[in-house]
């Protein structure tokens, strides 16, 4: 029997909306036994209700105690839905109808929703019996409460569109509150008035002790869930001038004690709500109840801003009308005062990033209220706006989300289109709300995890939907607000300057306050640029008036907005006719913030972007920010050196190329797509090139010119130093030497002259006045006063007699970056001899330790704090290099895998030779890599070389923004260039002064 | 913090306060005061007061002069010793940069730091102090030394004393500014005094400490004699120390204590214990920060010289005190090598952060020590791996040079600026010809 009934039956209840099928066969089959044939069409009903299974549960359950009820109303359509639907929402109300059938009797009749006064009138009502203890009337009045609760509650879900009805369920729930509250009230006077315990107290003097309750937030705006703390502030008034404050405060006190455990004492009927009167001033520490005057001494006096925040909401909810209406006019016109008070925004603005901070991580997700793009997104853009233009216009003052939004929206403050969606966005969210919490009745503001509870919010909103579609839908509406958010906060601000035609005006004085406040130190300058970008009818005004919003906020977040915004304006002024450049800025929101990053963060970038503004193409793609590869270089240069005869032109073009790949190589390091040694090899691989390819020209152009000597065989160059490391840095010298090898062993004068034809000839060309380069030639043998060329024969005599023992400590970074592999191969030979000596003397060591101590003292500049220098400082790059050089020195012979110019490769090498403990050189590579991307940090914040960790703060914070430190830095950042340094130079003077 | 300001600005009027002293401690341990009107007063809260901070030993480098006092309303008190006529007030400040940054080298910022960690896993630190302080008749030096007040011991009660007025006078300054005594009585030497205050948080005994130092000079002063917290003014008579007994609370619970540990010590007691002993030598160039430390923590007696821990031990470095079984939240260790001359601030963050390594690091703690350590041979020592606290300022420097928890603690600038200021003491010290030298060497050589 059962197989063959379920046949077609149990799809039949899948497509009603049940999730257990077998066993609802049963469970009807129990129901209709209880209620008989109305049973059965109850089945229609329960396909209407969110979840059919917890609806039919509960019918069950209320059939069992209460058949004839159910049973009349099952056999209505119209009162089947209402039961149906109330239970399969909320299984807390529906238990509560269980244990109170006579409420049964409320599904008869559409239910409307109450006034105010209605409600107080049937709660006040509900405690009439005064011959009861005072502990029964409590529980009168929480029974009396949940039933009107649960009229709003079938209101509610058996309204056909949720959405639709939402405000007025908010404040309907906001009415019954204030309700219960005035009715707690008078429960309060009973007890002291009543109780012997309270017989200090006369009833005159409880009669003559005013107190009004006033609600803040939600309950106060009228916009109430279905379960939330009710936040409260008294004020009490004496009526009587014999009645002094101090005692009438006592008498109120007690009273707003008393009223507040008629709502949340233990009794037998469980608490309503929490009252809560933290909000009031001073918090928790301060007074519960306070006089008028109090509370305006304190409010003019002491309050902070997010307390006048709090007081745009606040509203008289019970007690006392006049006074609860006093103190509105008292305190209400504060709020509008407020916004004049110093960074009023700013401190708005932090607090709201403060509430999204202190959201635990794996909640984020699931947050309705105040995750991102949640109803706090919504609150928080209506009541700043609200707060910034309430002040001078009185028509956008109310206190509830919805009303507010549509009147700033009629004021022209955000427009019609957005405040629809907005508001549209937030009936929405507080649906889902609403209904996560009338299931369990319990306070909560986070998405159900489990499917079945999202599908029975999903279908709340919408009977068709699945969990999914509410997942999806949700997302949507997030990403909008989110949006929103955005768009209705920086929008108006360019409508102040743009005089867009949308309806929008805002005076300049308040733009200037918002850009101020969001981190420009020159609002009028900005606003200049703001509004020489925006205006017009172009297309390109068009375009950037959607961008700058979002610019300006990411300009923010960068160190120097100000500068950025400069920047994008000349930069626009260059391409903004050029197709790809705005659309790429609006349609890729990578490149924009790539742009903003860039531009806010570094100035040697925007200087070189400046004189370079078609590099802007290459924040599109990332991948274009890498350092171009030598080979494409070596093509490209090659290709031009076939085409251009002349060879100024050609040096022109080749200026050009090492000046963009300089750009490229400054950006992808700003933006964080290269670490510091893909820097360093890029500037290294780019001056090689660079150098390369001049040379090569120069060469070519003397032996066509019959310039150059037959009795030069090959000519080379060394490069020296940090460029031999292949460690340079932005703005680093080139240090070189330059060698040539004869045609046969003769000295010749022709030769030499040759070679010093080139050089001088590669010094003209290389100088770039829009990007310098150095050459630096002062490690040739003899210094300054030495041949700028020499042969391979005549280093070979000079070392051999000559050579100082800080000559042969240079050579080990000595790298030919030019020549034939004869040459190479002759002039490393002649080096090696004297780079890696078979043995060490102590003398020379002894040497080396002198010279470098001497260094410490007078290298430094005068009055420099040794602990800040970059290069010469105490265990910064020269004590590193001094020691990984002194070792390379003495074992160099004896260990040919540490014979290398780059200082980090040494220090890997010497700990696989075991030459230094592997911490040690931990200390060491951790102290040169931080001391290098300082330097490189600098450069590029400033674009100025400097040798010294900056002392001024905001060069400090820059520099650790490129650093990817997070916001506020500066001192972290000192301290770890501190520590890392001290470390190294504990090392250093382990080692190599001993 | 609103409600205390608002308490401080009522109080001002109210009390009809004259001047409010601003007080702040430089790294080397000295209090500075600035005085500003009440007028003044709100605006203090509000931005701080702007001072040049490289006038200020170790605040600041010469070019980075700019510096703002911001004053702790908590801290608020009117100084008893200034009268009703022209009522003097006081606030602690801590140090700013112009962009609101704490000051890397205001001591308070790194005593808060190392709080802030303790409070990151879940401890608040609690000190009570015993500080011992001389009596001399003035601050001249007699041809004997200095001249104490008078000739007393150990809880001598001297009729008709200096010392007991003294003290009275004192103990009652010091309530009047809501630090209270816990015991106050006569010391070993002749005009050696000891005051116990009271156990509060950390930071609080800091500042209680500074001001302590102010009302027993002050209180000299009135009565016609000077006070000296060196720790070691006489050769032949005990120093000054300021053994500091500390504990660990984990809300209202006392971590030092368990019921069933070896002397009802938790683990978290043996650990932290562990992490002091370990850390000891190296901090002790800030715990015992002047040449003259050296000669207490070297000058025999109870000294405690040698690293090592005991229950009843009154040579150990640290002693755990018995306390009434029931009583287990007055569960506690009595650190003794710290003098009465130490930066409290400094101090009190390194030693409680030495005690968090060895939490978080699970340090095991050595054996206790029962013999009187003074007693026994060096080799006996070595035996059972006692180590010392450093022998003169030069070591201990040379210890806190490689100490990676002092740089760690107190910031890489007060780090190092403390480093340069003990090397000049040291060298400035290293080229003294001493009295000692003279009569020993003069007549024979």
């Amino acid at each position: 029997m059962a197989t063959a009934r379920s046949n077609g039956l149990l799809a039949g209840l899948a497509k009603y909306g049940f999730i257990e099928l077998e066993s609802t066969i049963g469970k009807l089959d129990e129901l209709v036994s209880l209620v008989g044939d109305s049973g059965r069409s109850a089945l229609a009903s329960l396909g209407k209700s969110v979840s059919p299974d917890q609806a039919l549960d509960y019918l069950i359950r209320l059939s069992r105690e209460n058949k004839v009820a159910v049973k009349k109303l099952l056999s209505k359509e119209e009162t089947a839905l209402r039961l149906c639907k109330l239970t399969g929402a909320s299984a807390a109300l529906a238990d509560f109808v269980v244990v109170n059938p006579s409420i049964l009797k409320e599904f008869e009749k559409e239910q409307k929703l109450l006034s105010k006064s209605d409600y107080i009138q049937i709660l006040v009502s509900s405690i009439i019996d005064t011959s009861i203890t005072h502990q029964a009337q409590v529980t009168n009045l929480r029974k009396a409460y949940r039933g009107e609760l649960t009229k709003i509650a079938i209101f509610d879900t058996s309204a056909l569109d949720p959405i639709l009805v939402q405000p007025r369920v908010s404040l309907a729930l906001a009415d019954i509150a204030a309700a219960a509250l005035e009715a707690g009230l008078v429960i309060g006077r009973r007890e002291l008035t009543e109780t012997n315990d309270f017989g200090t107290f006369t009833k005159e003097e409880v009669e003559d002790t005013r107190l009004a309750v006033i609600g803040m937030g939600k309950g106060g705006a009228g916009e109430l869930n279905y379960i939330s703390d009710v936040d409260v502030i008294y004020v009490a008034e004496s009526s009587n001038e014999n009645l002094e404050t101090s005692r009438m405060l006592e008498i109120a006190t007690k009273l707003a004690t008393r009223m507040m455990r008629a709502m949340d004492a233990t009794n037998s009927e469980p608490a309503l709500w929490q009252v809560d009167a933290n909000l009031r001033p001073e918090g928790k520490a301060g007074a519960l109840v306070r006089t008028l005057d109090s509370h305006s001494s304190y409010y003019s006096r002491w309050a902070e801003n997010w307390e006048f925040q709090a007081l745009l909401k606040a509203r008289p909810m019970a007690g006392d009308k006049d006074l609860g209406k006093a103190y509105f006019n008292a305190m209400n016109p504060l709020v509008w005062q407020s916004t004049q008070r110093e960074n009023f925004v700013e401190s708005v603005q932090k607090m709201r990033e403060r509430v999204s901070g202190n959201i635990p991580a794996d909640e984020v997700d699931r947050q309705i209220k105040l995750g991102p793009g949640g109803l706090r997104d919504i609150e928080f853009t209506v009541q700043l706006l609200q707060l910034v233009h309430g002040r001078s216009d009185e028509t956008v003052r109310s206190p509830d989300t919805l009303t507010a939004i549509e009147e700033l929206s009629k004021g022209g403050y955000i427009g019609r289109s957005e405040a629809a969606e907005f508001s549209a966005h937030y009936k929405f969210l507080r649906v889902l709300e609403h209904r996560i919490q009338m299931s369990k009745m319990r306070r909560t503001h986070l998405m159900p995890v489990e499917e079945d509870a999202q599908r029975a919010i999903a279908r709340a909103v919408n009977l068709d939907w699945t969990a999914d579609d509410l997942l999806t839908r949700w997302s949507e509406v997030k990403h909008q607000v989110r949006a929103l958010h955005q768009k209705i906060f920086y929008r108006p601000l360019l409508a102040a300057v743009s005089k867009a035609n949308d309806g929008l005006e805002i005076s300049s004085e308040q733009a200037l306050d918002r850009l101020s406040a969001i981190g420009y130190r020159n609002p009028e300058g900005a606003l200049q640029h703001i509004r020489a970008l925006t205006s017009g009818l172009s297309r390109r005004a068009q375009i950037q008036r959607q961008l700058l919003p979002v610019l300006l906020q990411w300009f923010s977040e960068g160190t120097d907005p100000d500068s950025a915004l400069v920047a994008f304006r000349r930069l626009s002024e260059n391409l903004g006719e050029s197709h790809w450049y705005l659309r790429m800025l609006r349609d890729s929101s990578g490149a924009a913030e790539r742009l903003s990053i860039a531009l806010s963060n570094s100035r040697l970038a925007t200087a070189l972007l400046e004189l370079i503004p078609e590099g802007a193409a290459w924040f599109e793609e990332p991948e274009a920010l890498r350092p171009s590869s030598l080979a494409n270089l070596n093509e490209q240069s090659e290709s031009l050196a076939a085409r251009h005869k002349d060879i100024d032109e050609l040096a022109r073009s080749i200026r050009h190329i090492r000046r963009r790949e300089t750009l490229r190589l400054s950006l992808g390091s700003v933006v964080g797509e290269l670490n510091i040694a893909q820097v360093s090899q890029g500037l290294s691989d780019l001056s090689e090139w660079y150098l390369r390819a001049l040379t090569d020209a120069v060469v070519v152009s003397l032996q066509v010119n019959g310039e150059f000597s037959n009795d030069v065989l090959d000519f080379g160059i060394v490069a020296m130093g940090r460029f031999g490391g292949q460690e340079l840095g932005f703005g680093s010298d080139a240090d070189l030497m330059f060698v040539y090898k004869l045609v046969n062993s003769e000295e010749s004068e022709a030769a030499q002259k040759s070679a010093e034809k080139v050089i001088s000839e590669l010094h003209r060309l290389v100088k770039d006045p829009q990007l310098e380069f150095e050459i630096d030639m002062e490690l040739r043998p003899e210094g300054k006063n030495g041949s700028v060329a020499r042969s391979v024969d005549s280093y070979k005599a000079y070392y051999s007699r000559w050579g100082d023992i800080w000559e042969n400590q240079a050579l080990l970074r000595a790298r030919m970056i030019y020549g034939g592999d004869q040459l190479v191969s002759e002039f490393n030979e002649v080096i090696d001899e004297y780079r890696y000596p078979e043995t060490l003397e102590l003398k020379s060591i002894v040497e080396i330790r002198r010279i470098k101590a001497r260094m410490e003292n007078e290298r430094l500049p005068q009055g420099a704090d040794p602990k800040r220098h970059l290069k010469l400082g105490r265990g910064s790059l020269s004590d590193i290099e001094w020691l990984v050089q002194l070792l390379q020195l003495k074992h160099g012979s004896q260990f040919p895998s540490i014979r290398t110019p780059k200082t980090l490769d040494a220090l890997v090498a010497l700990v696989e030779s075991e030459l230094i403990a592997e911490h040690d050189a931990r200390v060491l590579s951790e102290a040169w890599t931080l001391a290098s991307r300082v330097r490189s940090a600098g450069v590029l914040w400033s674009n100025k070389v400097s040798d010294v960790l900056s002392i001024d703060r905001r060069q400090l914070e820059g520099m650790a923004r490129i650093l990817e430190y997070p916001r506020g830095s500066a001192s972290a950042l000192e301290e770890d260039y501190l520590a890392h340094t001290r470390r190294a130079r504990q090392v250093f003077e382990r080692i190599f002064y001993v | 913090m609103d409600k205390q300001r608002d308490f401080v600005l009522r109080t001002i009027e109210e009390r009809n306060v004259k001047f409010v002293r601003l007080w702040f401690t430089d790294v080397a341990g000295t209090l500075k005061s600035v005085a500003i009107a009440p007028a003044e007063i709100e605006g203090a809260f509000a931005e701080g007061i702007g001072f040049d901070g490289s006038a200020i030993e170790g605040l600041s480098r010469s070019y980075e002069a700019d510096m703002l006092a911001q004053p702790d309303p908590s801290t608020f008190q009117i100084l008893p010793w200034r009268g009703e006529i022209e009522p003097t007030a006081r606030m602690f400040c801590d140090i700013t940069t112009p962009d609101g940054v704490p000051a890397a080298a205001d001591p308070r910022n790194v005593l808060r730091r190392a709080l802030d960690k303790a409070a990151s896993m879940g401890f608040s630190f609690y000190i009570h102090p015993e500080i011992e302080f001389y009596l001399l008749k003035s601050s001249q030096i007699g041809p004997e030394g200095p001249i104490p007040v008078d000739k007393a011991g150990y809880f001598d009660n001297v009729p008709g004393g200096t010392a007991n007025d003294f003290r009275r006078r004192a103990v009652n300054m010091l309530e009047q500014l809501g630090i209270s005594v816990e015991f106050s009585h006569h010391e070993g030497g002749p005009g050696q005094n000891e005051i116990d205050l009271r156990y509060a948080d950390a930071l609080t005994m800091a500042d209680n400490i500074m001001t302590f130092r102010t009302v027993i000079k002050e209180v000299a002063i009135e009565q016609g004699v000077y006070a000296t917290f060196m720790p070691k003014p006489f050769t032949e008579h005990p120093g000054s120390g300021m053994h500091t007994h500390m504990s660990l609370f984990e809300g209202d619970t006392n971590a030092f204590f368990d019921p069933s540990g070896e002397y009802q010590m938790s683990k978290t007691a043996k650990s932290f214990m562990a992490g002091i002993l370990r850390h000891a030598p190296e901090i002790t160039a800030v715990t015992n920060q002047f040449v003259n430390s050296y000669k207490r923590l070297w000058g025999g007696g109870e000294a405690p010289s040698f690293v090592c821990w005991g229950h009843n031990n009154r040579s150990a470095l640290i002693r755990v005190p018995l306390y009434k079984p029931n009583k287990g939240n007055s569960a506690r260790m009595e650190y003794r090598a710290i003098d009465s001359a130490a930066n409290p601030y400094l101090s009190y963050a390194l030693l409680l952060s030495a005690g968090l390594k060895g939490i978080e690091n699970n340090y095991e703690l050595p054996a206790e020590t029962e013999d009187n350590v003074w007693d026994l041979s060096d080799s006996e020592r070595r035996a059972m791996g006692i180590q010392s606290l450093p022998q003169s300022l030069d070591h201990a420097i040379r210890l806190l040079e490689e100490s990676e928890l002092a740089a760690e603690v107190l910031g890489e600038q007060v780090f190092s600026y403390v480093l340069a200021n003990k090397r000049k003491e040291w060298s400035d010290y290293r080229s003294q010809v001493t009295p000692y030298e003279l009569k020993t060497n003069l007549e024979v050589l």
